[in-house]
């Protein structure tokens, strides 16, 4: 028996990384599954690789007036409403304190903050009663994170989210998990636009601060997310996946 | 041996409540005491009660031009300065169906983006050695239907204190987080209630808090102090809790 069966399930910033893990692994597992993203071209090919009748949908998660339109446009694709929502688009911009830019903090904010709360509010006429809602964090929500302030507080924000939404969605017993993953072997290393030499640098540095010595893959990482997706975990809620190697307690 | 004797101490949004109490204590202590907030006419009267030669600028935390011409005018009349408390915060509570993006933004804007430039913009003025200190809330780890933007917000500024903390290290200055419970100001009057009102929701505050009772500020106060003072200087991106057992019983 699959675990998502005909569940719609909604990745944000599905088109890679953790996000396309996830929603591969969702597909295979029964589900529905709509990606929005960013960019047309890598949404189209993400699409292909899901498979499974998967849609993908171009939507900014830091534009709130785009989310609504979002997800009336997968309800109506899919013709019911939303059983999953993985809301996992996200920005990692780093630089030291004093140089931080207003622009670099207003980015961070607007996707992995206020993105977040928004993509969550914006669905709600749209989730069924008792869908799980699930917030990708980070580990570093309660380390210090060096060049990485503004990143680290946006996802502790979110770690705070999931527990008002929870609370405060409990009469529709939805609930809002978190999922906080350490470092992971994603394409996000190359986004940043360095070399080879520097992004394996920076991999071997955090491997190093790992306990377990290696980084996490992103399909291990998607097992959590089906985990909380699934019925599974009905007892969970306003609660914290850490999967991290070790990364925070150790 | 006064605690804070000459040094030069910044407190945003210290012109009612907590940060007022905190500015009279500070300039108790021996500090020159600069304190900022959006109103002009209370900071005057704040700066009188206060003494000590303490000074009110007009600055709102939000617009971050503002922020650096503060600190400016703080170290042209003081010199360098060696406690900054972010104190400023608003909370605006709403269904989440119904929070509308400007009351997101807000709460953001002064909260946590406020918080973050409160102390970047400050690097240049603050003394090697400083002590800053961030104000969060007892409910930073508890979800709290209504108000999860506020609570978030301020779940990120904890988070804030850990990094500034680790990257302000060669410094020598330290972050510390004080996470206040609930406390007797006038924030409790400022959505317009009638005084049985504003009781009645002291009092339920009061009924549901371990100890019974509400804080006062001046406790939240000695709290400060204690971070601001050199007897914590062992103490860096941690977390003073003062809110009558709300979060640990």
């Amino acid at each position: 028996m699959k675990k998502l069966e005909d569940k719609i399930a909604v990745i944000t910033g599905g088109n890679s990384g953790i996000g396309l893990a996830v929603a591969k692994l969702f597909a295979q597992e029964g589900a529905k599954v709509v990606i929005t993203g960013r960019n047309p071209v890598s949404i189209r090919s993400a699409v292909i690789e899901i498979g499974h009748g998967s849609a993908g949908l171009v939507s900014d998660a830091g534009n709130v007036d785009c989310l609504t339109q979002t997800f009336e446009d997968i309800t109506k694709k899919f013709d019911g409403k939303i059983d999953v929502l993985v809301v996992n688009a996200g920005v990692y911009i780093t630089a030291p304190l004093a140089s931080y830019t207003e622009e670099m903090f207003d980015q961070t904010s607007d996707v992995n903050f206020k993105g977040a709360f928004f993509s969550v509010q914006r669905a709600l006429p749209y989730l069924k009663d008792g869908a799980s809602i699930i917030l990708t964090g980070s580990t570093v929500a309660e380390t210090a994170k060096i060049n990485g302030a503004a990143f680290a507080a946006t996802k502790a924000a979110l770690r705070s989210l999931a527990r008002s939404f929870s609370a405060e969605l409990l009469p529709r017993n939805i609930r809002v998990n978190v999922v906080s993953p350490g470092p992971t072997d994603t394409s996000v290393f190359g986004r940043t636009g360095a070399s080879e030499l520097q992004i394996e640098n920076a991999k071997k540095a955090l491997i190093d601060h790992t306990p377990l010595k290696r980084l996490a893959s992103a399909g291990e990482i998607a097992e959590t997310y089906l985990y909380l997706a699934s019925d599974d975990s009905g007892y969970m809620l306003g609660a914290e996946l850490v999967i991290d190697g070790g990364y925070r307690s150790l | 041996m006064k605690k804070l004797e000459n040094k030069v101490a910044v407190i945003t949004g210290g012109n009612s409540g907590i940060g007022l109490s905190t500015a009279i204590l500070f300039a108790e202590q021996g500090a020159k005491v600069a304190i900022t907030g959006r109103n002009q006419a209370s900071l005057e009267t704040a700066a009188q009660t206060i003494g000590n030669g303490a000074i009110g600028i007009v600055s709102d935390v939000s617009d971050l031009n503002n922020i650096k011409n503060a600190y400016e005018e703080v170290s042209d009349k003081f010199g360098k300065i060696d406690v900054l408390i972010v104190n400023a915060g608003i909370f605006l509570a709403g269904p989440l169906a119904d929070f509308t993006e400007e009351q997101f933004d807000q709460t953001s804007d002064v909260n946590f983006k406020g918080a973050f430039f409160s102390v970047q913009r400050a690097l240049p003025y603050l003394n090697d050695g400083a002590s800053i200190v961030l104000t969060s809330t007892a409910l930073n780890e508890k979800g709290l239907g209504i108000g999860a933007a506020y609570s978030a917000s301020k779940a990120a500024v904890r988070s804030l204190a850990r990094s500034f903390s680790a990257e302000l290290l060669d410094r020598n200055i330290r972050v510390n987080v004080l996470s206040p419970g609930p406390i007797d100001t006038p924030i409790f009057g400022r959505g317009g209630g009638s005084k049985e009102e504003v009781d009645g929701t002291k009092d339920y505050f009061a009924s549901i808090n371990p100890s019974k009772r509400l804080g006062l500020p001046m406790e939240i106060a000695e709290g400060f102090l204690y971070l601001a003072s050199d007897a914590s200087k062992y103490m860096l991106g941690a977390e003073l809790v003062l809110d009558g057992g709300v979060k640990g019983l």
